[in-house]
């Protein structure tokens, strides 16, 4: 399936329209832009650059673009779970069961482990949410977290075995007291090894000063949502984290600034190597950047580098460190990165999964395409959106695109070439 | 249906999540809308008595969905549907409906075309709506001709006293929906100001 992009459109303005719009309407028009077009500059008004609406509908099964997905050799796809709109953030409960949050259709889905040969059922765990894109899982419960409520709901696994109704979840909102802004609102969540839970809380805007302690930051807390800490500072917007399965560090994807440009700022793969760091957000972006209008000379001293350069407006998303026994040696410790895809450029970039191969010091990381195919350069189209990977305790990774709804599970066989 | 002797929680959710999107027929829960389950004609039927049989509506407040584009038709259902936009009159009628449905009923309304707009137009009105739909770059989505595209409205011919009722909903707040696109781009703007654009969109000549 190929979705129509977004075509250069010839915005034909009246001439009264014109002459008006040029004398008078640059102060009403800043008050009236939507939250995605904070930042356009006016010579960029017309332009065409919008997110891209996420279907809401379920993709048939035929629809699926699995032969388009292009991998290493040895590696092989093939559709794990579907029929999931808006299919984004996973996490796997202990029995087995995949846990994903949405954002627009509000929904959270549970897929069935009864991998009998049969298809693989899914469930609706809750629906009418807004935004419930994080979840987690821990000590038999899933967290799920919307812009405006977290919820814990206990023993679901076993409910779901049962047939059972879904108890009434556990309400966390108070208890954590978190933002409730709509823009950049949406949360990842993930256990650290640490046994906390780690909360991003995105910038309520595109580009804007902010109170360093509430937004722009990754916050732990723990499970029941009491003694938050701010582990990071300066952070745009991270939906997606993981930690260093050897040194338990937080690395974390954090996305660019819009409007600044069509290659950048690029998004970030960030490292913490001490509580509180920042990261430069909203004065210093990417690889030192210096914001044309809040940063000033100096505005990127003390501020942490990105580990690796993730391009511009991609939208690097979910990543997961590989520890498996599947995939061959040298992915070991790297990282996989889901990239959701960019709109605020006119050549697309990302829509695809690029692995991170760690630094010797582990202070780096250089990235690389594994799993592309989505993107058309050619037509500048798309048919996939890549959001979240997850590590299978087989060493299989399964990888959530929200595009279509649906979970492709990656798997690797020493490739015979002899045989060709 | 490997759960259709589960509880009545399973046989819900997986008519919406699984066998629904791929057309199984199944019986409509006591809460579904009276669309569910019915022949596409009579579907048509049901909400042709608001919306007019042809999608042109002759109800005031009600919407035309004649010349939408499909997706502004199936998003908006499923935004019902999911109860993430409430509406007395729709949230109710658009309860356990397929997509698969959802996505004929869109498709056919978007094809259906576009009646003249009741009354004349008030020149000086429509001029000053013209520019002021200028100022706030409704074309830059709804594109110059005011057509719409993918989720984003059809509004030209659109029924006057609808537009009207819809902008003054953003900009109150009192309209709902995940995408708040609309609440911001309205922020401030008098009745006045709505007033003419709305006169504008609806008497958009072709």
């Amino acid at each position: 399936m190929t979705l129509p992009r977004l075509m250069p459109l010839t915005v034909a303005i009246s001439t009264v329209g014109l002459l008006l719009s040029s004398a008078m309407t640059n102060a009403l028009a800043d008050d009236h832009e939507p939250a995605w077009a904070q930042g356009r500059s006016s010579d960029m008004a017309n332009s065409p650059l919008a997110p891209h609406a996420t279907p809401l509908t379920v993709t048939a099964v035929e629809d699926i673009p699995l032969d388009h997905l292009r991998m290493p050799d040895g590696f092989s796809a093939e559709i794990w779970a579907h029929g999931m709109p808006g299919a984004r953030m996973m996490a796997r409960g202990d029995n087995g069961t995949l846990f994903l949050g949405t954002r627009g259709i509000g929904r959270v889905y549970a897929v069935l482990d009864n991998d009998d040969g049969e298809e693989r059922e899914h469930v609706i765990i809750v629906d009418g949410l807004t935004q419930p894109n994080g979840v987690a899982f821990k000590d038999g419960s899933l967290y799920v977290a919307a812009i405006n409520r977290i919820f814990r709901y206990d023993d679901i696994e076993s409910h779901l075995a049962n047939g059972d109704d879904i108890p009434e979840p556990e309400e966390l909102t108070d208890a954590f007291g978190l933002p409730d802004d709509g823009h950049h609102g949406w949360k990842f969540l993930a256990f650290g090894p640490d046994g906390r839970l780690y909360v991003p809380v995105g910038a309520p805007c595109n580009g804007c000063e902010v109170d360093e302690d509430t937004h722009a930051t990754i916050h732990s807390f723990e499970p029941d949502g009491s003694d938050m800490r701010v582990e990071a500072r300066g952070v745009r917007n991270s939906v997606g984290f993981d930690f260093h399965p050897e040194t338990d560090e937080l690395w974390f994807t954090d996305n660019g600034q819009d409007w600044l440009g069509e290659h950048g700022p690029q998004d970030e793969l960030n490292r913490l190597s001490e509580t509180g760091e920042h990261f430069g957000f909203p004065y210093c972006h990417s690889h030192g950047v210096i914001d044309p209008d809040l940063g000033s000379e100096g505005a990127c001293d003390g501020i942490t580098m990105p580990a690796a350069l993730m391009g511009g407006h991609a939208a690097a998303l979910g990543m997961r460190f590989y520890t498996g026994d599947m995939f061959p040696e040298e992915y070991q410790n790297a990282i996989f990165i889901a990239r959701r895809g960019s709109w605020n450029r006119t050549l697309s970039v990302g829509y695809d999964v690029q692995v991170a191969h760690l630094s010797e010091d582990g202070e780096r990381a250089a990235i690389s395409p594994f799993m592309v195919g989505l993107l058309d350069p050619r037509e500048n189209d798309f048919s996939g959106r890549p959001v979240d990977v997850l590590q299978m305790p087989d060493g299989a990774l399964l990888v959530a695109d929200e595009q279509n709804g649906a979970i492709y599970r990656i798997s690797y066989e020493t490739p015979d070439y002899s045989e060709e | 249906m490997r759960f259709s002797k589960g509880a009545p929680w399973q046989r819900a959710l997986l008519t919406w999540g699984g066998a629904a999107a791929l057309g199984f027929a199944l019986p409509a829960a006591s809460d579904d809308a009276p669309a569910v389950g019915l022949p596409f004609e009579e579907q048509v039927q049901v909400c042709g008595a608001c919306h007019g049989s042809d999608g042109n509506s002759r109800l005031p407040g009600t919407p035309s969905l004649a010349g939408q584009p499909q997706l502004t038709i199936v998003n908006q259902m499923i935004y019902f549907r999911e109860r993430l936009r409430q509406n007395e009159v729709m949230t109710p009628q658009a309860r356990g409906l397929p997509d698969a449905e959802i996505q004929a009923l869109a498709a056919y309304y978007h094809e259906q075309p576009v009646a003249a707009p009741e009354g004349d137009p008030d020149t000086e009105l429509k001029a000053r709506g013209q520019e002021l739909a200028s100022q706030q770059r409704c074309a830059s989505c709804h594109l110059a001709n005011y057509h719409g595209r993918e989720q984003m409205p059809r509004l030209a011919g659109q029924r006057e006293d609808y537009l009207v009722a819809a902008m003054v909903g953003y900009r109150d707040r009192t309209r709902g929906g995940p995408d708040t696109t609309m609440i911001d781009i309205m922020r401030g703007v008098s009745d006045e100001d709505i007033k003419a654009m709305a006169h504008f969109m609806t008497h958009i000549e072709e």
